[in-house]
């Protein structure tokens, strides 16, 4: 692995991938790209767990998946947020939000 | 989700779309490191590293979905089947071995269901109780009485603080006219509060609070059975007017099939004054009210018993005399307990034989598969070896177990349908079955039930895990690929898991012992009970309850006299019939007692004696023989003579070795009763042997025989010696004592051997059939238990054998060698199984009569009888193990 790159931190790729989905349908490759882009490359999504995370994700009826035409005219299978998909997503960073907060407090009393 | 059954039965394109997934995302990376300035060999390798093996992300996949998880289920459920087919003797041993436990377990739990569950139609049955007066002076401690008074039933009724209702039934025969003559049903005469607890009627309404009252109209209602045979349930016959007893009723309603009220087939409301409907109760007569109470909320049967105790008490303080005994008391039983008594015990005891069996079934299996897996073990060092994890494993021999459980669960259920039948067929019930040590409630319906269905699979699901569990867990424990090195038939196959399978034969046979044993202290104790000797031929002696009309033309002694002195001289004209008497009770189970006095020999105990009412030629009929005086003679009957004659029982009570002839006694009771001669002293003036008077088992107790012509109470049986069949010339007497008097009816008669049979063999010969059964089914599992052991021993010592027999021992060196082997765990299983045994029968004692539960012959015998039959299981499978060819045994390596 390269240097000063993280792995997605344990238990949130799950939401990571949600909330990437919710911003339109994508396929698994732009969805690591994605991540990768908007974390300014801190983190990067392992393709060995990105594929059977999306295929759990799928199987739980909270992604749908479409085969379809990319730009470059391949067909390549694009994943949409389902509306249990939405819920989850949103439960998800909700619980995050919670975690973190109690995360900056005991950081920021420990000090 | 909606996807996932498509994608099972779509697995191709899944897979097919999974690699293009894939593979669009690798050939975008390899696009990107091209892009970056790779060569194009250096971006397929990058590409290809960052992934981390195409195989592995396709597996992760997979194992994401839920349908594959199906599909490894069923690829699994598929392997087993197709184990179990090639091993089709196997499969088809265990199933049938889970079969029959479960089968027999779901039978007894569906009559304990039906028994304890659901026993009546009644609302609240739970609190329904019974009262009983327990005698704490008398002969005999805690001689109870059941009925009551009407004194005293009234007492209960306004003064107890204890009960939301009680009902008083006063059963009596009703004679019911027709054009074509008089018959006699059971009539119940009864409060009309809460009629039926809680079941409505299927026609007509129920009893209202005013019906029985003086002043209204006359009313009754019937039960379905002869709603049914007597008027083909027909509806019209509501609101018609019948004859009862003589008095125009009208017929108000029917009750539904499920319901017994006190096994009555009319039921006529009354308030209990007398004369209302111009039935005269017997108002002193301690014999008349049955009462059965609903507890209030709350209140315990201790306490309830308590508020009744005083409310009695105070009765017999008011009213001191022969009523009351010096010390009693009042128990309180609910009318479960009352009905079913004893009775629960016997299935109980059912209930532990049949768990035994589903044990052993279970260890059989469960023995079935070890060998099994060890057989296999090599296969599963391979598979092992392949990748495929212990859980995987452990599953796929799970599901071995769990196909074998499904198919024994079909099974099982299809043997307790046919068990429950042919149960329902044997099983003790009815108002005939012996009353006082319990049977099935009438109401219960035995069948199987869902519940109870369902509990027969929760049991499978159960025998699958203990069954399939601990040979799997044995199968995949240690290293798994060193036994590759190891040979999965060598010589130390053979005895690696040795000492569980033994373990498991010696509780198998253990078990069965027990059962064996307990099955035939049962065929000894009922060997005894149907083999007492009686003085007289039961299938040649019929008899007949003959009924008159009460307070009708026969009340008085000379009527009743004359009435069956010309009923027995048409009797015994009969072809077939050798002799005929009247008695007034059954002979060898007894009927009624009193206390009694004897002139000059005052005691401060209390005496008490059997009461027969004799005809001309009763000891003749009954064959009994006389030891010293004389019998009762006909001037003696013609005359009605204050004369008796005692058994030899009666000497011994009352006079010892003294000489009893020209003593006097007195029948305490005959007091209380009318028509009968008050304070009269009868002389000795014969002694006779004795003969069984209360049941088959008990000693015969103090009796005495009185000329039938003192008295006018009480009604008479008729008792004929016959040539013949006594069932054959049973319509022929009927006839005659209808030609004497057609408004007689005969109440009950046959042969006296249905009569044993029905009243005292019934519920030996269920605990007899049902155990008889369970312990053969034990047995045979057994069997089949040892012998599979046994076979898979020496299929798995075959290398062993074929070592010892290439090195010059003899065949008979071998064929001892497997049988000594086999010999060992059997006597221990017996050992322990006797031992097992002397501790449990005591459990039974209460169901055996004239064998004791220690019974050292029944041990012997099961002991002996298993020793030679589990010695035969394993004599085939040695012999084969002698007969092997060492050169092919040794080949197989």
């Amino acid at each position: 692995m390269e240097q000063g790159k993280a792995e997605v931190l344990k238990g949130t790729l799950d939401m990571l991938i949600l909330k990437v989905v919710a911003l339109g349908p994508i396929h698994g490759y732009a969805i690591s790209q994605r991540i990768q882009q908007i974390s300014k490359d801190l983190f990067q999504v392992p393709e060995g767990s990105l594929y059977p995370a999306l295929h759990r994700l799928e199987d739980r009826g909270w992604l749908q998946a479409k085969w379809e035409e990319t730009e470059t005219g391949r067909d390549a299978k694009f994943y949409s947020l389902t509306r249990a998909g939405k819920k989850r997503l949103s439960a998800e960073l909700v619980n995050w939000e919670r975690l973190s907060e109690a995360m900056a407090l005991i950081l920021s009393a420990a000090e | 989700m909606n996807g996932w059954l498509g994608r099972l039965f779509h697995k191709r394109r899944t897979e097919k779309r999974l690699d293009a997934e894939l593979r669009f995302h690798l050939e975008q990376k390899v696009r990107d490191y091209l892009a970056a300035g790779f060569s194009s060999e250096e971006a397929r390798r990058r590409a290809n590293l960052a992934f981390g093996g195409l195989e592995q992300v396709k597996q992760d996949c997979r194992d994401a979905r839920v349908e594959n998880h199906v599909q490894d289920f069923l690829r699994d459920l598929q392997y087993a089947f197709r184990g179990l087919a090639k091993d089709r003797r196997f499969a088809l041993v265990a199933i049938f071995a889970l079969a029959l436990g479960i089968g027999a377990t779901t039978v007894m739990f569906s009559v304990l269901y039906a028994v304890v569950v659901d026993p009546f139609p009644y609302r609240d049955f739970q609190h329904s109780v019974v009262l009983e007066m327990w005698d704490l002076t008398g002969p005999r401690q805690a001689e109870a009485r059941f009925h009551y008074t009407i004194p005293e039933f009234l007492a209960i009724r306004d003064q107890n603080h204890v009960f939301e209702d009680i009902v008083g039934d006063y059963q009596s025969d009703v004679l019911y006219r027709d054009g074509k003559g008089t018959r006699r049903f059971l009539g119940c005469y009864t409060t009309p509060n809460d009629f039926g607890s809680g079941v409505p009627p299927l026609l007509g309404r129920s009893f209202g609070p005013d019906d029985g009252k003086p002043g209204t109209p006359f009313v009754f209602m019937m039960n379905y059975k002869l709603w049914q045979t007597e008027f083909g349930g027909d509806p019209a016959v509501l609101g018609r007017t019948f004859f009862l007893n003589g008095k125009p009723r009208t017929l108000i309603g029917i009750m539904p099939q499920r319901f017994n009220g006190c096994g009555s087939s009319l039921w006529l409301p009354t308030d209990l004054s007398p004369g209302a409907d111009g039935t005269v109760f017997p108002v002193k007569d301690p014999d008349v009210i049955w009462a059965c109470a609903r507890l209030k909320k709350g209140v315990s049967l201790e306490t309830a018993a308590a508020d009744v105790d005083g409310i009695l008490h105070r009765m017999a303080q008011a009213n001191p005399g022969e009523l009351y005994p010096q010390h009693f008391k009042i128990v309180l039983r609910t009318l479960l307990d009352f009905v079913v008594g004893d009775f629960s015990k016997t299935l109980y005891a059912l209930l532990a034989a049949v768990t035994m069996l589903l044990l052993i079934a279970c260890g059989n299996v469960a023995n079935l598969l070890l060998a099994r897996a060890t057989v296999r073990e090599r296969e599963i060092a391979v598979r092992a070896s392949l990748g495929a994890s212990r859980g995987r494993l452990i599953r796929q021999l799970l599901v071995e177990g769990l196909l074998l459980a499904g198919g024994a669960c079909c099974a099982g259920c299809l043997l307790a349908y046919f068990g429950v039948k042919g149960l329902v067929a044997i099983i003790p019930r009815g108002p005939n079955a012996d009353l006082f040590h319990g049977r099935i409630p009438e109401e219960a319906v035995i069948s199987l039930k869902p519940g109870v269905l369902l509990f027969a699979v929760a049991i499978a699901g159960l025998t699958t895990l203990i069954c399939g569990l601990a040979p799997a867990l044995h199968a995949v424990r240690g290293n798994l690929e060193l036994r590759m090195f190891g040979s999965g038939k060598g010589a130390g196959g053979g005895f690696r898991h040795g000492k569980l399978r033994s373990g498991l034969v010696i509780a198998e046979v253990a078990l069965s012992i027990v059962l064996l044993t307990g099955s035939g202290l049962m065929v000894r104790s009922f060997f005894a009970l149907t083999h007492v000797e009686l003085d007289f031929n039961p299938a040649h002696m019929l008899y007949a309850w003959v009924s008159t009309t009460e307070h009708g033309p026969y009340e008085t002694a000379v009527k009743k006299k004359l009435f069956y002195e010309q009923v027995l001289q048409r009797v015994k004209a009969l072809p077939g019939v050798i002799n005929a008497t009247t008695s007034l009770s059954m002979p060898p189970l007894g009927g009624n007692g009193s206390e009694i006095t004897v002139l000059g020999k005052p005691s401060s105990q209390h005496w008490s004696s059997g009461i027969d009412l004799c005809g001309k030629a009763y000891f003749q009929v009954l064959g009994l023989r006389l030891v010293r005086g004389r019998l009762l003679s006909e001037t003696d009957i013609d005359s009605a003579r204050q004369v008796a004659v005692v058994n030899e029982a009666f000497v011994r009570a009352y006079f010892g070795s003294a000489n009893p002839l020209g003593q006097k006694i007195k029948f305490n009771d005959f007091d209380q009763l009318p028509e009968t001669p008050h304070d009269a002293y009868f002389e000795i003036i014969g002694v006779i042997a004795d003969f069984k008077n209360q049941g088959l088992l008990e000693p015969p107790r103090p009796e005495a025989f009185l000329p039938h012509s003192i008295t006018g109470f009480g009604g008479r049986n008729i008792l004929a010696a016959t040539a013949v069949d006594a069932k054959s010339v049973l319509a022929a007497v009927q006839r005659e004592i209808w030609t004497v008097d057609s408004t007689a009816a005969v109440t009950q008669s046959g042969s006296m051997e249905d009569f044993l049979a029905e009243f005292a063999y019934t519920k030996p010969q269920f605990g007899l059939i049902t155990t008889s059964v369970f312990a053969g089914i034990g047995l045979a599992l057994v069997l089949v238990g040892i012998f599979s052991v046994m076979a898979y021993t020496v299929a798995l010592q075959a290398h062993e054998l074929g070592i010892r027999l290439a090195l010059g021992a003899q065949r008979r060196d071998v064929l001892a060698m497997v049988l000594s082997h086999g010999l060992r765990l059997i006597s221990a299983g017996i050992l322990i199984g006797v031992l097992a045994s002397l501790g449990l029968t005591r459990f039974l004692a209460s169901q055996l009569q004239g064998v004791s539960a220690t019974d050292p012959l029944t041990f012997c015998g099961v002991a002996l009888v298993f020793l030679a039959v589990g010695l035969a299981a394993c004599f085939l499978p040695a012999r084969r193990a002698s007969q092997c060819d060492p050169l092919v045994a040794l080949h197989y390596e």
